[in-house]
């Protein structure tokens, strides 16, 4: 059994677990980045429209700062988020973005003088600031109430994973690709990190570190129709699952992006709305504005795709060989302006539908886009359940996105998170808690469960085939824990869920390449996935009522009254077929923006009882301390700085602070 | 995704479709690289990362191949299409013949079939180009970022969207001969960061690393890079512009 | 609440997988170090071009000094004299063209031996770059391989002409020229000469400037496809005008066949000089 030592074992090679590793690496650790394929090949490369920032340069995002990104942010997640978490995210996202500017992405720059945008449909003349010209600018975008979204042409992920892994490599960190972790080295306490399958050999080793870090993104791939890439399994999740003392949190606030092409599931940016484009139906007709009057296209994500899939239902779809779909109009915005900001939409469509999307509409439909639950983490990142595993980026609960991630929300996690939690980690790893006291029994316990596994799998002879058992779980989800989700379809969900893993052992491989068998690796990473998918139904059906991208056809309404909580899933029997579900209620009487209505959607929330007293604190706060400065007023709402490491402390410079 | 493609009804009969798929696997060495057919009904819109799917969950279970994004912008898939490099995730099989022959990059270490290792590869260069601005004092974080002209930026980012697919090495006639030849995709990086004032090198330093026939001047010129990258990279352009620099620089 | 340290960089040892010390890759950026690349490969390829493009050049007023037999006779006559320096010294100076016909040979040996570094150097570079040329069916890369095959040949066909030209440097004018054409059963060579020099030329000249991007504007594909159309018309034309001289030179050298080796006297007015 071959083992390889380090400080820091990061699970994952995209933008979380890249940043993470650095921060790590920046403080001595020696540290080793596991990925499933190349790192610059991460599903971060996939994020296009841009990354959310209070940096106020563009005229359109005059008078933004922290607080009002952390509004918004509470807002989008539906009250679902944890609000001290919001806050670090909302002060340290502009640090980020400038920490990756002076690191080489080439962010979009103000460029002064008069230029013509379109807005809500219209062009309109705005007036850059000679002031901001060549500061970094931003674009409007879904749930906003400024335009924040700081963003490189429609390549924002793809710039900042080169610059970023970039500087992984100059800083010497190694990055294990092609390997895959199958289990953790843990004894119900303490992890002491992975067992590792090499994808290009099949062959297990185990790698022992002091902190163990899962940055292995969402599991969009539960679902048949994903934005994800195919690497999106949350197996990195369903490894935390199955130690059955670690918590998956809010596994059914599941997003769903509004315009993937159809049918082929493929992104293209929220950016398109956010620089003018809108959403027609069959007739042509411009719809969004007829349910809602005030955002329009711009409503969050989990409003606009649910009104998407109403209109549809509504008989308003544009009918297609392989279902209905939706139009989405860019070419209001000039064949110039996509050229140069909306290039890989472009491509995409001509590509993919043989189409000019500066001439022609692009055909949407909502798609599976996003995983807001994850691993249950605190504040820094430290998974609950076991001493030295950590958590960030989207395979996290971190809990920045509560019900709804805000587009732009979630590359800036991935680097705040990282940067947050890597220090954390090199926090940890000083500590005499951090030290590595594992026992090579232990190890080897681990070491030959997995290989037991592996060898039961390419050994069973079964009737099951697990290529076809994956895509029935896939057209599961997809038809029966999309967008609107009932009580009914839930159970039947629940129900065939539980069916296809217990078929899943009985599974028989039809080939037995010797090295890395990719029928194997499917076979393996069926069950977990399988376990994932009932995490989220078996959460859905319980969580009885709607909050953001969790919409109960059956329960409409939000109820803080009941459900102002976050489900935590654990899995502590493997043998049964179902997880078990605690709940984990959200602190009203902490919360610097009590709970109310989003500014969009529906506003018939059932009231936590505490609300009203809550609110009556916080205006009475604000009250006292009218005229101090915002700092100070934020300050005594919700006091979140103690959290950071000294050097993200400080205020973010803006161009109208006094001198 | 795959199964809404396969369950539709189509109005004409579909074309029957060979994947001519070069087969080999290093775990058994003593078997030599063969191709082999795989028949397969063209469906609607069809790319090679459909089909190639469809093979592997109805016909082959061990066949290897790297998608990732399935999207062209990840650049895991490339590999020969008739011989040429290309995406396979974006090539529809429309525009191909009713026989596709499908090979691994070559150039690359091969894992297995279809799959080569490229990131191996692409790690080595940034190393040996130092492909990163260098960080010689640590950002302040909370201070307005340095400015830039929106021109430049855009410049940058220009040369920024190569995606490391390995097209433009395997349409590279010099590559095949020479292996330590960092080809287009080092090349542009080099003429990227050379573009960008955050980064301090010298053209005397981008000498060092490119200033040889492994670099710049083992470049013969005869764009294959251009033509096949699938990012259109203006690397004809770039290629000429860092040899005229270097030149310049090694007249000194 | 937490205690942070603060966050500090202790240098970083070595990688285990055999990388060089990282903070040895970072020293090296952001400062001139040493100078310690060669300067040469930047001097060879610059060379490699200058010797190409003087070759091409030279090729072009080549053709047009022996194309003047298109002309008169009498104009060659006074073109190989030109060359033989009696415009300076009064009298013809065979010894001048074989200066130049050594100057060309050298150049010629220069530039063969700089694109040579370029050739396949094995069996295993050969084999691949053939495969790779057939599977990848690219325009540029056919052609440079047509350019190592023309060249190749060049420098066997043009050592042929050279020595000649070393060797018998007054044997330069209408009939003695002719003769050699016809009667010292030299056409073929010339013939295939005149084809491979005059694409090898065209092709080196394209591929020169799209080396170092000359000519080619700001959309780089609309610039090479125009190279490209100059390309083809600079080789059609001197082709033709090749084929047509060489046909002029075969024409006279029949007709001058029962008194080869006679050579060419120019009628008396024109050699005011010598009377």
């Amino acid at each position: 059994m071959e083992i390889i030592h380090s400080d820091v074992l990061v699970i994952g090679g995209g933008l979380a677990g890249l940043r993470a590793a650095l921060a790590a690496r920046k403080r001595g650790r020696e540290v080793i980045v596991l990925s499933l394929v190349p790192p610059k090949r991460s599903h971060s490369a996939a994020a296009q429209g841009g990354m959310q920032a209070s940096l106020a340069n563009a005229a359109r995002g005059a008078g933004d700062n922290e607080d009002v990104h952390f509004e918004d942010t509470v807002r989008g997640s539906d009250w679902g988020c944890d609000q001290e978490v919001a806050r670090l995210f909302a002060h340290v996202a502009p640090k980020a973005v400038r920490e990756l500017a002076a690191w080489g992405v080439p962010w979009n720059r103000v460029e002064a003088g008069a230029r013509t945008a379109i807005v809500d449909g219209k062009p309109v003349v705005i007036e850059e600031p000679a002031a901001a010209h060549g500061l970094i600018t931003a674009r409007d975008f879904g749930g906003t109430r400024q335009w924040r979204t700081c963003y490189v042409a429609d390549g924002t992920g793809h710039a900042m994973l080169y610059t970023v892994s970039d500087q992984s490599i100059a800083a010497g960190i190694p990055v294990h690709e092609r390997r895959e972790a199958v289990a953790l080295i843990h004894d119900g306490e303490r992890c002491h990190g992975a067992i590792v399958r090499d994808l290009t050999n099949g062959r297990l080793c185990a790698y022992v570190a002091r902190a163990t870090c899962i940055a292995s993104g969402g599991f969009g791939r539960l679902y048949q129709v994903t934005t994800n890439a195919v690497i999106n399994e949350g197996i990195g999740a369903a490894i935390a699952l199955d130690t059955g003392v670690v918590p998956l949190a809010n596994m059914e606030a599941v997003q769903f992006h509004p315009t993937a092409i159809f049918p082929a599931g493929i992104l293209v940016t929220e950016g398109c709305r956010g620089d003018g484009g809108l959403l027609r139906d069959v007739d042509g007709h411009r719809f969004m504005p007829d349910y809602e009057p005030e955002k329009k296209e711009l409503a969050s994500r989990d409003v606009v795709s649910r009104r998407m899939e109403a209109h549809i239902r509504a008989g308003k779809g544009v009918a297609h060989p392989y279902g209905e779909h939706l139009w989405l109009d860019i070419t209001l915005l000039g064949a110039a302006h996509i050229e140069r900001k909306l290039r890989e939409v472009k491509e995409i469509s001509q590509y993919f539908l043989g189409i000019d999307p500066a001439k022609q509409w692009i055909p949407v439909r909502p798609a599976q886009h996003y995983s807001m639950g994850g691993i249950r983490t605190d504040a820094h990142g430290a998974a609950r359940g076991l001493k030295g595993l950590f958590a960030c980026g989207e395979a996290a609960c971190w809990d920045l996105h509560g019900f709804n991630r805000l587009g732009g929300n979630s590359v800036a996690e991935t680097v705040v998170s990282g940067m947050i939690v890597g220090e954390a980690i090199a926090d940890f790893c000083a500590t005499p808690a951090g030290e590595l006291t594992v026992s090579t029994a232990l190890i080897r316990r681990c070491f030959e469960r997995a290989q037991a596994e592996f060898a039961g799998i390419a050994e069973s002879r079964g009737k099951e085939n697990a290529a076809l058992l994956l895509r029935e779980m896939q057209a599961t989800m997809t038809a029966r824990v999309g967008i609107v989700r009932h009580g009914d379809t839930l159970h039947t969900a629940v129900d065939a869920l539980q069916g296809l893993l217990r078929r899943s052992l009985d599974l028989g491989l039809r080939s037995s390449r010797p090295g890395a068998n990719p029928e194997l690796t499917q076979a393996w990473r069926l069950r977990k996935m399988l376990k994932l998918a009932l995490c989220v139904a078996w959460g859905a059906l319980q969580r009885t009522e709607s909050r953001g991208a969790h919409y109960r056809e059956d329960f409409p309404r939000r109820n803080d009254a009941d459900w102002l909580k976050r489900t935590l899933a654990t899995w502590p029997d493997p043998e049964l077929t179902l997880p078990a579900l605690a709940y984990e209620a959200l602190d009203v009487t902490r919360m610097e923006l009590p709970p109310g209505w989003r500014g969009y959607g529906a506003r018939d929330a059932i009231e936590h009882p505490l609300t009203t007293a809550r609110q009556a604190e916080v205006d009475a706060i604000r009250a006292r301390l009218a005229g101090a400065d915002r700092h100070t007023v934020q300050d005594a709402l919700l006091p979140f700085r103690d959290l950071l490491p000294p050097h993200l402390r400080g205020a973010n410079a803006r161009l109208g602070d006094p001198a | 995704m795959i199964p809404l493609l396969r369950h539709s009804a189509r109005p004409s009969r579909p074309r029957r479709l060979t994947l001519q798929i070069l087969r080999y696997n290093p775990a058994t060495p003593e078997i030599a690289p063969y191709l082999q057919d795989f028949a397969i009904d063209e469906s609607d819109g069809m790319t090679l990362f459909i089909a190639l799917n469809e093979i592997r969950a109805s016909q082959d279970p061990s066949l290897q191949f790297d998608f990732v994004c399935r999207a062209g912008i990840c650049g895991s898939c490339a590999m020969l299409v008739d011989g040429r490099p290309a995406l396979a995730c974006r090539t529809l099989t429309r525009d191909c013949g009713p026989r596709i022959v499908l090979a691994p990059l070559p150039f690359f270490e091969l894992i297995g079939d279809l799959s080569v290792n490229t990131g191996k590869w692409m790690r080595g260069t940034a190393e040996r180009l130092q492909t990163w601005i260098a960080q010689t004092q640590p950002v302040d974080l909370d201070a307005l970022e340095a400015r830039m002209e929106p021109a430049l930026a855009e410049a940058i980012y220009e040369l920024d969207r190569c995606i490391e697919c390995g097209c433009c090495i395997a349409a590279c006639g010099t590559a095949q001969m020479r292996e330590d030849f960092v080809g287009a995709v080092g090349l542009n990086k080099i003429a990227r960061f050379r573009l960008d004032p955050r980064d301090t090198r010298s053209d005397a330093d981008f000498y060092e690393l490119i200033g040889d026939d492994n670099g710049v001047f083992g470049c013969m010129s005869l764009l294959g890079c251009h033509d096949f990258c699938p990012k259109q990279l203006p690397l004809q352009t770039q290629i000429a512009f860092l040899r005229r620099k270097m030149a310049v620089e090694g007249w000194r | 609440m937490r205690q942070y340290a603060k966050p500090t960089l202790p240098p970083l040892p070595v990688e285990p997988d055999g990388l060089a010390p990282p903070s040895a890759r970072l020293q090296h950026q952001g400062q001139s170090q040493a100078l310690t690349a060669s300067r040469w490969p930047a001097r060879l390829d610059l060379l490699q071009g200058i010797s190409g493009l003087a070759l091409a050049l030279f090729l072009v007023a080549h053709m047009a000094f022996v194309a003047s037999i298109l002309v008169s006779e009498e104009m060659f006559y006074r073109v190989a004299r030109f060359f033989e320096g009696e415009w300076l010294f009064g009298t013809p100076h065979p010894w001048l063209v074989s200066l130049v016909a050594a100057g060309v040979t050298g150049l010629l040996i220069v530039h063969a031996w700089l694109a040579l570094r370029k050739f396949p150097a094995s069996y295993r570079q050969h084999s691949a770059f053939a495969a790779h040329r057939r599977r990848l069916r690219h325009v540029d890369t056919s052609l440079w391989w047509l350019q190592v095959v023309s060249g190749f040949i060049l420098f066997f066909l043009t050592t042929i002409h050279l020595y000649d030209m070393l060797s018998q440097p007054a044997l330069i004018g209408p009939y003695e020229s002719a003769d050699r054409v016809w009667s010292g059963r030299m056409w073929p060579i010339y013939l295939a000469l005149l084809f491979t020099a005059e694409v090898h030329g065209g092709i080196g000249l394209y591929r020169l400037a799209l080396k170092w991007g000359w000519f080619v504007g700001d959309a780089p594909n609309r610039g090479r496809l125009r190279l490209r159309r100059v390309r083809h018309v600079f080789t059609a034309f001197f082709v033709t005008l090749g084929l047509v001289t060489l046909l002029a030179y075969a024409d006279l050298g029949r007709n001058h066949a029962a008194h080869a080796g006679e050579r060419y006297q120019p009628p008396p007015s024109a050699e005011p000089a010598r009377s």
